[in-house]
């Protein structure tokens, strides 16, 4: 059949939620030997198992063949479905893994997409749920993609290593996406950010909005940094705190930063003032990097691209992120309109 | 006198003239003309109720909203592709001749046999491509899916055939293409009454099918064989003018209508293995969407291929060069239809083939067939050529043949296998000239050796080459080469190609670089045209590698600061970090910005940068270069990641090759050595392209060949993307994050870092044309004088400086430079658009609605569409937006079945559809399904998709048939198609099917793979015990274990009473209990209504009728039936003896005599107790009297007495009957002087009354006159 030669081969588990994006979008069945083949402990991770559940849930009709080691990993991409799910994530990683392939998939559902994700919301590898939400979603707009049951809301907030943290996100069905001009990123007008804090002093939070400020504010006077402390069953199960930043220039684009606090138990104490100022750094940094869309989202909005009609579309990004360098590699190994790079 | 019997002059009271004159007339009186009522009669118009008003105005809101379409953006390419014509019709309707006579009208030439499609240039924009359809369904059903036009060719003298109706439901399907019905055959009409009427009806019918008004066109006869020219112009100029709905399916599909196949296997696995998958390639228009490389292609009647290779060719069928003129020449008229032999001249992607048809062709064809016989014999044995000399040499003894011995006394080598197949005539000349060949393959290459020689040659020596060439290697067969000459050439490129060192990115840019390669080679070509071949070869790679050497010091030197561009270099060259202390190269690189940007501002605004780069992908990278030379002018240390570097390095050596543009264009030196110059322009282009391509997908090449080994070293070169790739490879298990972390951070603290993203803040500086103040006074300008109403301050405009310019501009028009007056007439448009523009904003606000925007949006993406590639190459263009409608490509396709190519059928039409994302795969479809209406039975449970039906609980219930005139929902295993595609079902597409063919329609609504259809299962027990409303019941299950599945469900006896299932007993196994509403009999069947799911069997058996013999591609059959299997293996059906109808017997039905309790009895009323008495019984003998027995004379006295009887009874009748009639007459007569007597009483009372009346009335009067006469 010809489903069989037209399948996908990799090794290695790397990149592998962008090749199952693309895999489930393109529609071609991709199999990846080799997973951490040489490790100590080989195979598949609970994140990642968690991450192939996950798509499981969207999709209708995949079949996913995993060996006994977990090494090699067979998937055949079903209808992407959508409706209403929950699903549990792991704590070893952040939402925001998971988040970020919904948010390639969600559009090309069948019904509207409207899911608890449920694990760690902030955490030091992934972006965090709150940046998402104030770049990730801007964006989708840009293509076309919003109207009211498009959100996405931090229920519960949870830091590592406990986790506890909920995120309903819901977004509606796109078939057709707009084509995108962002070529002049403007000139940043305004910066906000959110400091948070869970299961600590909600002083820490005001510290944190203080060091922040005095570093922005030589800049721009623009400024408010919300502080979010939440409490009880919405403080998740460890204790932390951090801090995200979001620049918005005068053309609706948006850079964002952030920083998390050491996970319990991990690493030395942080100082709130020390994150603070380093977050502030880090956005001055992505400002420094500049383009129209953000280090995080330059391989949604290039994925977009993509997957619009075949009307031109044109974006300005900073230096290409090698997450975004190899999102492309794998588009164009899934057929889909290579060299949308280099037009 | 005369004067008064004249007529007098009657005024005219109608007409024109005299409305005429009444206008006048109440113009004179001041009324105003009469047709403005609305004027004239306010209150007549006046709205009289505002609901209807309301009303009215929706319904006209309402008729124009649904006129317009949803705007989508246009893409209909700049030169499109020939229109596809299918010409269909039933056999011998004239479809040959029809076309035959539509291409001679366009190109005047005549095609005598038509295979295949035929594209002609029908006029200056437009090209037609005609192909005819058969009635052969399959290729009815392909044709409709790409036509663009169909004419329906209709037998007028027969009328309409099943084929015409088909094919139009066929296209109802797919959307419906444009369709213009012909009638033939119209000279077979004696009376032209007939044929009036005919055509009548003919038309009426034929509207009902398409549309009311659809055009219908008449060939009124032949002429020698010819439709009449007149009316064949008529026809073409139909076809000419005629505009196009697009159809959503062909616009969001590429695909071709192939006019041309080649077999590109490799000669020499077809000689080990005839039934080897092929490789073919496919040539064709394309058409639809845009196609891109190595996607998926559906071959209709073939199957599904991935594209190996797609390159575009120069258009064979060219449309004229825009020109002013009418018509076209008949330079211009052009055919092309190569499966047909037309159009000689067959360009390949490498080599030039002519087909040398006609006589010539076939008396060389006669000459050069036995060598090449004799090569084929000696390839196709599967042995060495020595086993093969030594073999043939025994079988030819055995053979020997007279001629035959002469053969071996010339030549010892011999094929027996080969002699056997060719006929004794030609083989003996065939003979002799393969061993000349023989010989001339010892002596060594020559350039005067035989074409075909060469061949031969080649396909021995070379099998190991390229493939590439193999392409032209097998085609000789039936082609010659033209070009002989330019295809060695290119060989010899090619392999100079692996031998150069190409820079490490070369691979994707192969085409680029050989026809680059080419030209340049070309100029030498001429100059040594008689060098030998190996020669050549030497100089050519001697002088491309001088090229290549040359190039680069050469470039060193035009740089003015070349121990900077050095310095480059070695940065690119290492992958070392940016150590930015050497101040060198800081002033290089601020010269290279300076020379980007005249302004030579450092902010991170890029709007002036992207004006000036040419190059798209500079205009997405512009801030990185500018950030590094902020880097180096300050003097910090950077250290970034790898991938930062790579694409500044990239970004910096794409400068550098800008610079060289530059510079060397200005620089006269190298002028003289142009071939150099060509050389060092492709390099620089292939320089150029490079950059982030090469950073992106040149490693994913690699990436792709990781599992087959590492070559890194292939890629090496200038660029060192070895580097990233080995490290991806590293990385292959690292973590997955999409954050982009920095690995060397600024100090922020820093006043000229800080500085550098100032301006990215509103606070910065801005650029010039958004500086708020700038902009505000050049408002200023433009609006010169104003008043401030409210404070009544007047602002004088000062005059600003463009206008002073313009004041001395034109104090000294006279001696200024035209290019002055250009600027001041730019600045005054400039003026009067943005003038223009306020007005237009102010006004035409309230007009432009939602629609207007929308529409407008859609034309600015069109045009940006459009302008994005607009001057750049196809090489180029290709790679990024795929190959465009319009092109005309060649499609390589590998491991196509072999039947493909040897049951190649030039008039069956190959069409290669692109797969879009998933169409590729297979899956569950769901559709909602329709039995055609015309199709004579219902369809059954043994076809492919299962039908179901909703319930309306949402349960899909499968249904055995499928209803007679409703829709039901139906489910099969088969490629994914996107929703709302049209499809259509035949029973069989073999062309023996009597009625009409097509069984159903429908539509693809869903694809959803998890799908529940259900049937309906009963399962049926008996009681065995009763209780009062428990039964015991046993024969429904075999277990307790089933029972216990279905505990508490709902079961039912035949006659109604309704139970529930309790629980399973132990004493029979499978028995229950069961409670019931009412008490059972013994009789009563108790059942139960269950669903059981069925699974979509995943069988998916694509049609595959072109790799069916020739003259059997319409005997494609998929599935038989299993009554069709019974039949050809003779297999009687056992037909279930309770299915049989019986003659019904009807039983008597015994009642029982009532029975009657005897206290009931008793207790009853005499009346209603039952008599006992017994009846009579027979009289006894001694009572019964005997008979009488009479004497003759006895006898006659009794007829006798009879007789008088009789005679007697007689008279006595007539006597009543008379006394009777007396009676009758006798009462009239009473009756008569009765009423005589009544009417004299009431005469006599009569008088008596009016006596008496009188006689009081007298009385009265004399007592009246009384009183008076004693008054008086």
């Amino acid at each position: 059949m010809a489903t069989q030669a037209h399948s996908l081969s990799y090794s290695g588990c790397n990149f592998l939620r962008q090749r199952l994006v693309l895999s489930t979008l393109s529609g071609r069945p991709v199999k990846i030997r080799k997973i951490r083949a040489r490790d100590d402990n080989p195979g598949l991770r609970d994140f990642e198992a968690s991450f192939i559940r996950l798509l499981d849930k969207v999709t209708n009709g995949s079949r996913i063949e995993i060996n006994q080691t977990g090494t090699t990993l067979y998937y055949q991409p079903g209808l992407l479905y959508g409706g209403s799910l929950e699903h549990d994530c792991s704590v070893l990683r952040g939402i925001g893994y998971y988040l970020e392939s919904l948010l390639c998939l969600a559009p090309f559902m069948k019904h509207p997409l409207r899911i608890v994700l449920r694990g760690v919301t902030n955490d030091q590898v992934d972006p965090s749920v709150d940046v998402l939400k104030a770049t990730a979603l801007p964006l989708l707009k840009q293509f076309g993609i919003d109207g009211e049951s498009f959100e996405l809301k931090v229920v519960r907030r949870g830091m590592p290593p406990g986790g506890g943290g909920e995120v309903f996100f819901s977004c509606p069905v796109r078939k057709i996406l707009k084509p995108i001009q962002l070529i002049d990123p403007g000139k940043i007008k305004r910066i906000r950010g959110m400091a948070y804090s869970v299961r600590v002093s909600p002083q820490m939070a005001n510290r944190i909005v203080d060091s922040a400020r005095s570093i922005l504010n030589k800049f721009l006077p623009d400024i408010y940094i919300y502080t979010d402390h939440m409490k009880g069953i919405n403080s998740g199960k460890s204790p932390g705190f951090g801090l995200s930043l979001v620049a918005e220039t005068t053309n609706g684009t948006f850079l964002s930063a952030e920083l998390a606090s050491n996970p319990q138990g991990q690493g030395a104490a942080m100082l709130p003032e020390d994150l603070g100022r380093n977050c502030a750094r880090l956005l001055l940094e992505e400002i420094y990097r500049g383009g129209c869309v953000d280090s995080t989202n330059q391989s949604l909005a290039l994925l977009l691209m993509t997957l619009g009609q075949q009307d031109v579309s044109k974006v300005l990004l900073g230096p290409l992120s090698p997450y975004t360098i190899f999102t492309l590699m794998v588009a164009r190994g899934c057929q889909f309109l290579a060299y949308i790079l280099i037009l | 006198m005369e004067t008064k019997d004249q007529k007098k002059h009657r005024k005219k009271n109608s007409g024109p003239k005299a409305e005429k004159k009444k206008k006048r007339h109440l113009q004179d009186l001041q009324l105003g003309d009469e047709e403005d009522a609305r004027k004239r009669n306010p209150k007549a118009f006046a709205v009289q109720s505002a609901v209807r008003m309301a009303r009215s105005f929706h319904r006209t809101q309402d008729l124009k909203t649904k006129k317009h379409h949803i705007p989508v953006v246009d893409r209909t390419p700049l030169e499109p592709p020939p229109i596809v014509v299918v010409v269909m019709g039933p056999p011998k309707v004239g479809k040959s001749t029809l076309i035959q006579c539509l291409i001679r009208n366009f190109t005047r030439q005549k095609l005598t046999e038509i295979r295949g499609p035929v594209t002609i240039v029908s006029g200056k924009k437009r090209r037609l491509t005609i192909i005819e359809c058969g009635c052969d369904i399959n290729m009815m059903i392909d044709l409709a899916k790409v036509a663009d036009l169909v004419l329906m060719l209709i037998d007028a003298s027969f009328g309409f055939e099943m084929e015409t109706f088909e094919f139009l439901n066929i296209c109802q399907v797919h959307g419906f293409p444009k369709i213009m019905g012909v009638l033939t055959h119209l000279d077979s009409f004696k009376h032209n009454k007939q044929l009036k009427k005919t055509k009548k009806r003919l038309k009426h019918r034929f509207w009902t099918e398409v549309y009311p008004g659809a055009k219908l066109f008449y060939l009124s006869g032949m002429v020698h064989g010819e439709y009449q020219n007149q009316e064949i112009h008529n026809l073409g100029r139909f076809i000419t003018v005629m505009k196009f709905r697009p159809l959503t399916w062909q616009t969001s599909h590429p695909y071709i209508l192939a006019d041309r196949m080649e077999d590109l296997t490799n000669p020499e696995d077809i000689r080990t293995n005839n039934k080897c998958d092929r490789k073919v390639s496919l040539y064709g228009y394309l058409r639809g969407a845009h196609l891109k490389n190595k996607s998926q292609v559906h071959i209709p009647g073939v199957g599904d291929f991935a594209v190996s290779d797609v390159s575009f060719l120069p258009d064979p069928c060219a449309l004229p060069e825009q020109q002013k003129k009418r018509c076209l020449n008949e330079k211009e008229k052009l055919v092309y239809a190569p499966l047909s032999g037309v159009g000689g001249v067959l360009y390949d992607k490498d080599a030039v083939y002519v087909d040398l048809g006609g006589s010539h062709g076939f008396q060389e064809s006669e000459e050069v067939r036995p060598t090449h016989e004799l090569v084929q014999s000696l390839i196709s044995t599967h042995s060495t050529i020595d086993a093969k000399m030594a073999s043939s040499r025994v079988t030819l003894f055995t053979d020997s043949k007279p001629l035959g011995s002469e053969d071996i006394d010339n030549q010892g080598q011999w094929m027996p296998k080969e002699e056997k197949q060719v006929d004794l005539k030609t083989g003996r000349v065939r003979r002799k000239a393969i061993f000349g060949d023989e010989e001339e393959d010892e002596s060594g290459d020559s350039d005067d050796e035989d074409d075909e020689m060469s061949e031969g040659d080649r396909l021995e020596n070379s099998c190991s080459d390229d493939e590439t060439e193999e392409g032209p290697d097998a085609e000789v067969t039936d082609k010659q080469y033209m070009s002989r000459k330019g295809i060695k050439r290119q060989k010899l490129e090619m392999e100079e190609d692996f031998e150069v060192d190409l820079p490490a990115f070369a691979d994707s840019d192969d085409d680029l670089e050989r026809s680059s390669v080419e030209e340049e080679a070309e100029e030498a070509d001429e100059s040594s045209e008689e060098e030998d071949s190996t020669a050549e070869e030497e100089r050519d790679i001697l002088e491309s590698k001088a090229v290549r050497e040359g190039g680069k010091p050469e470039l060193l030197q035009t740089d003015d600061s070349s121990d900077s561009l050095n310095m480059e270099k070695s940065l690119t060259r290492k992958k070392a970090t940016f150590t930015t202390s050497d101040s060198g190269h800081c002033t290089a690189e601020e010269a290279f910005a300076s020379e980007d940007e005249p302004e030579g501002n450092s902010s991170l605004s890029t709007e002036e940068e992207d004006s000036e780069n040419e190059e798209a992908i500079r205009k997405k990278f512009p801030k990185p270069q500018v950030v590094s030379s902020q880097k180096l002018g300050s003097g910090n240390l950077i250290d970034e990641t790898s991938d930062i570097e790579d694409l500044l390095k990239e970004e910096e050596d794409y400068k550098e090759e800008n610079n060289y543009s530059t510079e060397t264009s200005g620089a006269l030196k190298w002028k003289e050595d142009l071939s150099r110059k060509a050389a060092e322009a492709f390099l620089r282009q292939q320089q150029i392209t490079p950059n982030l391509r090469k950073l992106i997908y040149g490693t994913v090449t690699e990436d792709n060949e990781e599992e087959d080994g590492d070559n890194g070293e292939e890629l090496g070169g200038l660029f060192r993307v070895s580097q990233p790739a080995s490290e991806c490879k590293h990385k292959a298990d690292s973590l997955d994050c999409s954050r982009f972390h920095v690995e060397a951070p600024h100090d922020w603290d820093l006043e000229e870092v800080m500085n550098s993203i100032r301006d990215c803040f509103v606070t910065g500086k801005w650029e010039e044309d958004k500086d708020a103040a700038k902009i505000l006074a050049e408002d200023e300008e433009l609006y010169g004088d104003f008043e401030d109403l409210e404070t009544g301050d007047v602002h004088k405009g000062k005059p600003g400086p463009d206008t002073q310019i313009e004041d001395v501009e034109e104090e000294i028009k006279e001696e200024i430079d035209p290019s002055a007056e250009e600027s001041a007439k730019k600045k005054h448009l400039e003026k009067k658009r943005k003038l223009k523009e306020m007005f237009d904003a102010e006004y035409d606000e309230g007009e432009s609605t939602y629609f207007d925007d929308l529409k407008g949006e859609m034309q600015k993406q069109a045009q940006l569409n459009r302008a994005e590639f607009e001057d750049q190459d196809d090489e180029a263009r290709v790679q990024y937006e795929g190959f465009r409608p319009g092109m005309y490509v060649r499609i390589e396709i590998e491991n196509v079945p072999c039947e493909f190519v040897l049951n190649f059928d030039p008039h069956y039409p190959i069409i290669l559809g692109g797969l879009g994302n998933s169409e590729g795969n297979v899956g569950y479809v769901q559709m909602r399904l329709k039995k055609h209406r015309w199709y004579k039975k219902i369809l059954k449970f043994q076809t492919i998709p299962l039908y179901y039906i909703e319930d309306h609980n949402g349960r899909q219930r499968l249904l055995k048939y499928t209803p007679q005139h409703m829709h039901c929902g139906a489910t099969f295993w088969g490629p994914i198609t996107p929703q709302g595609t049209g499809f259509l079902a035949v029973q069989s597409v073999s062309g023996n099917m009597p009625d009409f063919r097509i069984a159903a329609t429908g539509v693809v609504l869903d694809l959803d793979k998890s799908i529940k259809i259900v049937k309906k299962l009963k399962l049926t027990g008996f009681p065995y015990k009763i209780f009062k409303n428990t039964s015991f019941i046993k024969g429904m299950f075999n277990s307790a274990l089933e029972v216990a599945k279905f505990e508490g469900a709902v079961i039912r006896t035949v006659s109604g009473i309704r139970g529930q299932i309790k629980k399973a007993l132990r004493a029979p196994e499978g028995a229950f209990r069961a409670t019931f509403e009412d008490k059972l009999l013994m009789s009563d069947i108790v059942f139960m209504r269950t669903w059981y799911p069925v699974s979509v069997p995943a069988f998916y058996n694509p049609v595959t009728s072109l790799l069916k013999p020739i003259g059997e591609k319409d005997t494609w059959s998929g599935m038989r039936t299993t009554g069709q299997l019974r039949l050809a293996h003779g297999i009687k059906l056992k037909a279930n003896k309770d299915s049989l109808y019986k003659p019904i017997v009807r039983q008597k039905k015994h009642f029982n005599s009532l029975h009657i309790p005897k206290a009931l009895q008793k207790a009853l009323p005499f009346k209603s107790k039952p008599k006992t008495q017994a009846k009579a019984g027979k009289t006894p003998k001694d009572r019964v009297r005997p008979a009488v027995i009479r004497e003759p004379h006895e006898r006659k006295i009794l007829a006798l007495l009879d007789a008088l009887s009789t005679v007697h009874s007689e008279k006595m009748k007539k006597a009543k009957e008379q006394r009777h009639l007396h009676n009758k007459e006798h009462f009239k007569m009473k009756q008569k002087e009765e009423e005589e007597k009544l009417k004299r009483q009431k005469d006599l009372r009569k008088k008596l009354y009016r006596i008496q009346g009188q006689k009081e009335r007298r009385n009265q009067k004399s007592s009246l006159k009384g009183p008076e006469e004693q008054l008086k």
